[in-house]
C-alpha cells in the first residue's frame, strides 16, 4: 500500500512539475518579443482591398487578393508604434498567406520620412503554435501512455539532439555522415533498450537482431543500387543541397529503416523469450512455429506505418507538378521515387528482421538449456 | 532495371519467404493502398473536391484493406475499423486547428527554387491539403495499433470470461502502452531519417535557432510528428473502450447463454 501511495506521490509530482513548465514555457513564447532582432509587429486592423479572379495559363482558375494591415510593433526601439503593410494571396495559399488580425508577423521596417511606417512582411512567428502543439503532444501521450509515453517524447528529443549532433560534426569535420549518424543511433538504441529491459540476454538478441537487420537491409538496397546503377531514382528533391546529396539520401535511408527494424526485434525477442520463461520445455520447432506466426502478424503493418510515414509527404508537390500539366509518369518518377525507396529498404528491413530475431533468440535459449 | 522494381521485388519474395500466404497478402495491400492514395491525388486536382473529405474516404478504403483484406471481416475488425475511423474525426479537428493557426500549408520559401517553374495559383485549398497530408502520414500506425489492441483483448477475455468491463478496458490500456513506444518509434525515426536532408540545410543556410522554430518547413515537419505520436495514444483509450464495451455487451452475454 505504502508503495502504491508513494508511485502516486511521484505521479502526481510528475503531472504538476510538467504543468509548470508548460505554463512557463507558454508564457514565455506569447510575450518573447524581445529574444528576437527581427521586428514583430502584431496585426491589429484588416482591410481586403483588391479581389480579382486569376485563371493562369493552364486553365487553372483561383482569385487573388490584397490586403492592408495595420500593425503594432512589438519589439525594438519603435515598439508600439503603428505600422502599414500590404500583403497578397490566393485563395489557393499554396505559397503565401491570409492574415487576420491578432496574427503575429515578422516583418522588415522601410525606411520612411512620413508619418506612418511601413513595413514588408518576411514570415509568421510560429513559435507560439510550436510549443502548443509540443505540449498537446506531450500531455496527451503522458496521459495516456503514462511512463512509456513520456519515454516516447523523450526518446524523440535525444534522437533528434543526437542527430543535429551528428550533422554538426558531419559539417565541421567531414567524416563519414553515415558512419556517425549511425554509430550515434546505436549508441542511444543501444543504450534505451538497456534502460528498458535491463543488461539480459533478451537485450542483447534485441540489440544483435536490430543492427544485423539493419545492416543487411542496407546491404541490400545499396547492392540493388549499384546493380541497376540507381536507374529511376531521381535527386531533383534533394538537389538544394550543397553536399553529396546521395550520401544524405543513404544516411536517412539507414536512420528510417533502424527505427523499423528495432520495433520487430524487440517484438519477436521479446515474444520468443516469453515463451520459453512460460514453458520452458517447449520444443525449438514450436517456438520457430510461434516466432513466424507474430511476425506473419506484424510485417504488413509495420511495412505500411513506414509507406504512409514517407509517401504522404509528396501529396503537395504531386498536386502542383499535376495541376501544371505535367504527364503523370514523369510527376511520379520525380516525387516518389526516393521516397519508395526509404519505403521498400525500411520494409525489407523489417520482413528480414523476423527470422534474424527468431534465430538470434534461439541461439541465447539453447545457450541457456545448456546451461541448466 | 528499374531500382524501385527490383527492391519491389524483392521485398515480395522476402515476404512470401517469411510470411507465406499473408506475406504475398501483405505486398497486394501495400500495392493497394498506394492506388488509392494515388487516386485520392488525382481527385483533389479537381478544385470542388474538399481534399479533407477526400482524406476521409481514402481512409476508410485503406483502413478496409488493412483491416478486412489482411485479417478477414469479424467483429474483431470491424471494431478496429470503426475505432480508426473515430480517431481519425478527432485527429482531423486538432490537425486543422494547428495547421490553420500555424500556416504551414503549402510551398516553404527554402524550397522557391523547385517550384518557381510552376504556376502556384492552382486553385486547391492548400491548408486542406496540409491537413490530409498529416492524417495520411499517420494512418498506417493508427490502424496498427487498432488491430493491435483489438486481437489480444480477446485473448485475455478468452482466459477470463468473467472479467468486468473496467478490467478489460485497462489491460487494453496495457496492451496498447507496450505498443505506443515501438509505434512512435517506427513512425519518428521514419521522419527523422526523411528530415535528414531538412536538418542539414538548415545548417548550411546558417539559420538562427529562432529562425528554424518560426520556419513554416519546421513548423510543418513537427507538426506532422507531434499529430503522428497523439494520433498513435489517442486510438488507445479509443479501441480498447470499444472492445470491453462490445465483449462484455454481447460476447460475454452469448458465452454465459452457452454455459447455461
Amino acid at each position: 500500500m505504502k508503495w502504491k501511495n508513494n508511485l502516486k506521490k511521484k505521479q502526481v509530482f510528475i503531472f504538476c512539475l510538467l504543468l509548470f513548465l508548460c505554463l512557463v514555457s507558454m508564457v514565455f513564447v506569447t510575450n518573447n518579443y524581445g529574444v528576437y532582432d527581427r521586428p514583430i509587429a502584431k496585426v491589429a486592423h484588416m482591410e481586403v482591398t483588391h479581389s480579382e479572379a486569376e485563371i493562369d495559363m493552364n486553365g487553372n482558375k483561383d482569385r487573388l487578393y490584397t490586403q492592408k494591415l495595420i500593425g503594432e510593433l512589438k519589439n525594438g526601439k519603435q515598439k508600439g508604434k503603428k505600422i502599414e503593410l500590404t500583403n497578397s494571396y490566393t485563395k489557393s495559399k499554396a505559397y503565401d498567406q491570409a492574415y487576420k488580425t491578432g496574427d503575429e508577423l515578422f516583418i522588415t521596417i522601410d525606411k520612411s520620412k512620413g508619418k506612418t511606417l511601413k513595413g514588408t512582411i518576411q514570415d509568421v512567428k510560429r513559435d507560439k503554435y510550436m510549443m502548443a502543439g509540443f505540449w498537446t503532444f506531450l500531455f496527451v501521450l503522458y496521459g495516456i501512455g503514462k511512463k512509456q509515453g513520456l519515454f516516447a517524447v523523450f526518446s524523440l528529443a535525444v534522437n533528434i539532439a543526437l542527430l543535429a549532433g551528428a550533422l554538426e560534426i558531419y559539417v565541421r569535420t567531414g567524416q563519414n555522415l553515415l558512419l556517425l549518424s549511425g554509430l550515434l543511433v546505436i549508441l542511444f538504441t543501444v543504450l534505451s533498450l538497456l534502460v528498458i529491459n535491463g543488461p539480459n540476454q533478451k537485450t542483447y538478441a534485441a540489440i544483435l537482431t536490430t543492427l544485423l537487420g539493419t545492416f543487411a537491409s542496407i546491404s541490400i538496397t545499396l547492392l540493388v543500387m549499384r546493380l541497376t546503377s540507381e536507374n529511376g531514382l531521381r535527386y531533383e528533391e534533394m538537389q538544394f543541397l550543397t553536399r553529396p546529396y546521395k550520401t544524405v539520401f543513404i544516411a536517412g535511408l539507414f536512420i528510417g529503416a533502424l527505427g523499423a527494424v528495432m520495433d520487430v526485434a524487440i517484438t519477436i525477442t521479446s515474444s520468443i523469450f516469453e515463451l520459453w520463461e512460460k514453458n520452458h520445455d517447449i520444443t525449438i520447432q514450436a517456438l520457430k512455429k510461434s516466432g513466424l506466426e507474430i511476425g506473419r502478424d506484424i510485417m504488413g503493418t509495420m511495412t505500411s506505418i513506414l509507406f504512409f510515414a514517407y509517401i504522404s509527404g509528396s501529396i503537395p508537390m504531386l498536386i502542383l507538378y499535376l495541376k501544371n500539366a505535367l504527364p503523370l509518369g514523369y510527376t511520379l518518377s520525380v516525387n516518389l521515387s526516393l521516397e519508395l525507396t526509404r519505403a521498400l529498404a525500411g520494409g525489407i528491413g523489417i520482413v528480414l528482421a523476423i527470422p534474424i530475431g527468431l534465430y538470434i533468440s534461439i541461439f541465447f535459449i539453447k545457450r541457456k538449456r545448456a546451461n541448466i | 532495371m528499374n531500382t524501385i522494381v527490383v527492391l519491389a521485388a524483392i521485398l515480395l519474395i522476402l515476404m512470401i519467404l517469411v510470411g507465406g500466404a499473408k506475406g504475398a497478402k501483405s505486398f497486394i495491400a501495400l500495392f493497394l493502398n498506394f492506388i488509392v492514395i494515388l487516386f485520392t491525388v488525382i481527385l483533389m486536382l479537381n478544385s470542388h473536391n474538399n481534399p479533407v473529405v477526400l482524406t476521409l474516404i481514402a481512409c476508410i478504403g485503406v483502413s478496409a484493406i488493412n483491416l478486412f483484406y489482411i485479417n478477414g471481416i469479424n467483429n474483431k475488425t470491424v471494431i478496429a475499423f470503426v475505432s480508426t475511423l473515430i480517431t481519425i474525426s478527432i485527429l482531423l479537428l486538432l490537425i486543422y486547428l494547428f495547421a490553420k493557426k500555424a500556416m504551414i500549408q503549402g510551398f516553404s520559401e527554402e524550397e522557391e527554387e523547385g517550384i518557381s517553374i510552376f504556376s502556384l495559383h492552382i486553385g486547391i485549398d492548400f491548408v486542406k491539403v496540409a491537413v490530409s497530408l498529416i492524417i495520411i502520414s499517420t494512418l498506417g500506425a493508427i490502424t496498427d495499433v487498432a488491430i493491435a489492441i483489438s486481437s489480444p483483448i480477446r485473448e485475455v477475455f478468452h482466459h477470463n470470461p468473467k472479467i468486468s468491463r473496467q478490467e478489460l478496458f485497462n489491460s487494453g490500456m496495457v496492451i496498447g502502452r507496450d505498443i505506443l513506444g515501438s509505434d512512435t518509434n517506427t513512425l519518428f525515426f521514419a521522419f527523422i531519417g526523411g528530415y535528414m536532408a531538412l536538418l542539414l540545410w538548415f545548417r548550411d543556410l546558417s539559420y538562427s535557432f529562432g529562425e528554424i522554430i518560426n520556419s513554416k518547413v519546421f513548423g510543418a515537419e513537427m507538426l506532422t510528428i507531434f499529430c503522428g505520436g497523439i494520433g498513435i495514444a489517442l486510438i488507445i483509450p479509443i479501441a480498447a473502450g470499444l472492445n470491453a464495451w462490445y465483449i462484455t455487451k454481447y460476447v460475454q452475454g452469448e458465452e454465459t447463454k452457452q454455459y447455461e
